[in-house]
């Protein structure tokens, strides 16, 4: 049932903590609004933070289908990030040492057959062994990558990193000129205090557009694919991986597309981060991209993509709001309150709500199975009936 | 004479010679024996006798030291247990095996094997099939459920109901997945009496329809009541094979027993 449909109902069937998340969630958009009219918040800026929200859900979308769905360890996340990255940095980049100058798309799809080969690379090896191989070999694999991109001069520039990356849309009919084409806008909705668009603003908004596409292609993805069997087998592997073996699974083969599925929405996180910082170097490799992806999954609830979405935001929210607290005399640095911050919600998360505050929906099957003719007694409402666990997916 | 060699035309599930040790312990101890299509065959012996063992080198969980496992005519020795449970032989555990966050039908939709919806691509590319198969499954299910008569359960949480009424859920699930043959350790291990007999009544019913059965059990009541022939195995070989009466009155038998420390 669609909010547009019934608007009532569809409030009605919201759970307790999806009521409270989507009251937060607006008043925090309200803020920002007000923030933005008063010019404490920039336009431009806000769209960068949109961005951002958008590449650290993809994040979580990438680790949750890897471990909410499936149950494997990977603690490579940064890497798989990094490859994404510099994959379509080494393309397109006007510094590159090896290709460089080529489309953001040829770019795309470089980034994703790297990231598709490193995770086979390690997914080959360790997916037959016991679940804590990957994990020991992703920690690895994940220095092993950064350290390549740091000292490898002659294919990643080393420590200096890849300048001059263009915009994703750079080179596309219309779109490419879209930011310099829009007129400059004044809006100046409270006396004193103009709000100006100009082109950055513009050049904000494509890009806000690419990680939409992105994190919305990814979520329309996993929603389909958790509620269906394969989602189910996978599933079933996280919780017992004989139980699956034994009724026929090939759980081998299972695990490697669930891996490899999270590994490109990861890469794909990459990307678009190489053409909104349009500057990538060896520090975007640094492990505490893996830890906030963790911190995202776990906090929105394994298992969960619209938790591992709202995981994203909220990391987002303290990583740049600390920054603000620059202003603020603090007896204390914004870098260490950051994750001093980050410490505390997750203890608050474990001790309150350890399947996190929004977590998969109490039963998965396919929509259109249960909701239609086959099963009378258990009509739409079935699924969620009972709201003390569950929520959407 | 019969060391488990009783003549066996049209056998679903034939171990030649199977062996398998851990460390200096031989836990299966060159067993030969054969399942013959439309028995119930029940497969006892003392506590450690290795019949939990067997079932693993059978289902494909453990690689054999030596011998053969035959599955429908095909041998099957040495693939892996998604490979055996395509040759039409499907297993259950001795613990029951909870899957959390799923409800009791859920849990059921794992059972039915090559699903058109366990492919990714297919998810996409013809989501009709897969809806159709999903609604065709999901009524099966609850067809299972009402069966067994747990079909209140349906919607309860996986984690949630009894040992029992978990044993039933997984022998519903495992019908599902259609076996030519099913193994079960222990099905009414931990059972309470009335649940044991709503499964004795179920096993009995699924044999009527065709399935072949192979059955661990302690509970000596129950086995006698159900199953024939009877193998019986003794320090990870094969002590003899026979009617319910035979075995009972066997002396290598009660000795086994009586040795074997139960
Ligand atoms: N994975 C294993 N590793 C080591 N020893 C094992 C293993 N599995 C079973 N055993 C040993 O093999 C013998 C047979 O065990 P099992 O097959 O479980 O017996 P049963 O099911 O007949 O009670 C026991 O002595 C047991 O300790
Ligand atoms: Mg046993």
């Amino acid at each position: 049932m669609s909010l547009l449909d019934d608007p009532k109902a569809a409030f009605a069937d919201l759970s307790r903590p999806e009521g409270w998340v989507l009251g937060v969630s607006v008043a925090f958009v309200l803020f920002l609004f007000v923030a933005m009219l008063t010019g404490a918040l920039g336009p431009t800026y806000f769209l960068f933070l949109v961005g951002l929200a958008g590449m650290y859900a993809l994040l979580s979308f990438g680790l949750n289908a890897q471990w909410g769905f499936t149950g494997l360890i990977n603690f490579s996340v940064a890497a798989f990030f990094g490859i994404g990255a510099y994959g379509t940095a080494l393309m397109t980049a006007s510094g590159s040492p090896i290709a460089g100058g080529f489309s953001p798309l040829v770019g795309l799809a470089v980034a994703l057959v790297v990231a598709l080969a490193l995770a086979l690379l390690i997914g080959i090896p360790t997916l037959r062994l016991r679940a804590d191989y990957l994990a020991i070999a992703s920690l690895g694999l994940a220095e092993v990558v950064r350290l390549i991109v740091l000292n490898e001069r002659w294919l990643t520039n080393g420590s200096a990193g890849l300048r001059g990356i263009p915009g994703f849309f750079d080179g596309w009919p219309v779109l490419s000129t879209f930011p310099e084409a829009m007129p400059g806008l004044r809006l100046e909705v409270i006396p004193g205090s103009p709000v100006i668009l100009e082109t950055a603003f513009w050049q904000a908004s494509l890009n806000v557009l690419l990680v939409l596409a992105f994190a919305g292609a990814a979520y329309f993805v996993l929603r389909r694919a958790h509620r269906s069997p394969w989602g189910r087998v996978l599933r079933t592997i996280r919780s017992d991986e004989d139980l699956a073996r034994a009724l026929g699974k090939n759980t081998y083969s299972f695990k490697m597309q669930s891996f490899v599925l999270g590994s490109l929405i990861m890469a794909l996180a990459g990307v678009f981060y190489a053409h909104l910082n349009l500057y990538v170097g060896p520090g975007d490799l640094d492990p505490i991209t893996t830890f906030y992806a963790w911190v995202a999954v776990i906090l929105g609830g394994s298992g969960s993509n619209r938790g591992a979405l709202f995981g994203g935001i909220v990391i987002v929210t303290i990583r740049e709001g600390t920054r603000f607290l620059n202003d603020v005399a603090l007896p204390i640095d914004p870098a260490p309150l950051r994750l001093l911050l980050i410490g505390v919600v997750i203890v608050a998360v474990m001790r309150y709500r350890p399947q996190g505050v929004l977590p998969p929906q109490r039963e998965l099957i396919w929509p259109s199975a249960v909701g239609g003719g086959g099963t009378p007694e258990t009509p739409d409402s079935g699924v969620r009936e009972r709201k003390g666990g569950g929520d959407d997916e | 004479m019969s060391e488990g060699a009783l003549p066996k035309e049209d056998a679903v599930l034939r171990v030649d010679d199977l062996q398998k040790s851990f460390g200096g312990l031989a836990a299966t101890d060159h067993a030969t024996f054969a399942v013959e299509r439309g028995t119930i065959t029940g497969l006892i012996g003392p506590n450690g006798a290795g019949k939990s063992t067997l079932f693993n080198l059978i289902s494909g969980f453990y690689e054999p030291d030596g011998g053969t496992v035959e599955v429908n005519g095909t041998d099957v020795t040495g693939m892996e247990p998604y490979q055996v449970a395509e040759h039409g032989l499907i297993r259950t555990f001795q613990t029951p095996r909870k899957l959390e966050g799923m409800t009791v039908r859920e849990a059921m939709l794992v059972g039915p094997r090559k699903q058109p919806g366990e492919s990714f691509l297919t998810l996409f590319t013809s989501p009709g099939t897969v809806a159709e198969s999903e609604s065709a499954n999901l009524a099966e299910a609850e067809r299972i459920l009402e069966d067994f008569e747990i079909d209140h359960l349906a919607t309860q949480p996986a984690t949630d109901i009894s040992g029992g009424q978990m044993k039933l859920v997984e022998l519903a699930r495992a019908m599902l997945a259609e076996p030519e043959v099913l193994l079960l350790d222990e099905p009414v291990a931990g059972v309470n009496p009335t649940l044991a007999k709503k499964l004795k009544d179920q096993i009995r019913r699924l044999n009527e329809q065709g399935t072949t059965f192979l059955l661990i059990e302690h509970d000596m009541e129950f086995v006698m009541d159900l199953a024939d022939p009877i193998v019986v195995l003794d320090q990870g070989h094969v002590l003899t094979e026979g009617t319910p009466e035979g075995v009972r009155n066997d002396d290598r038998v009660i000795d086994a027993y009586l040795g074997g420390g139960t």
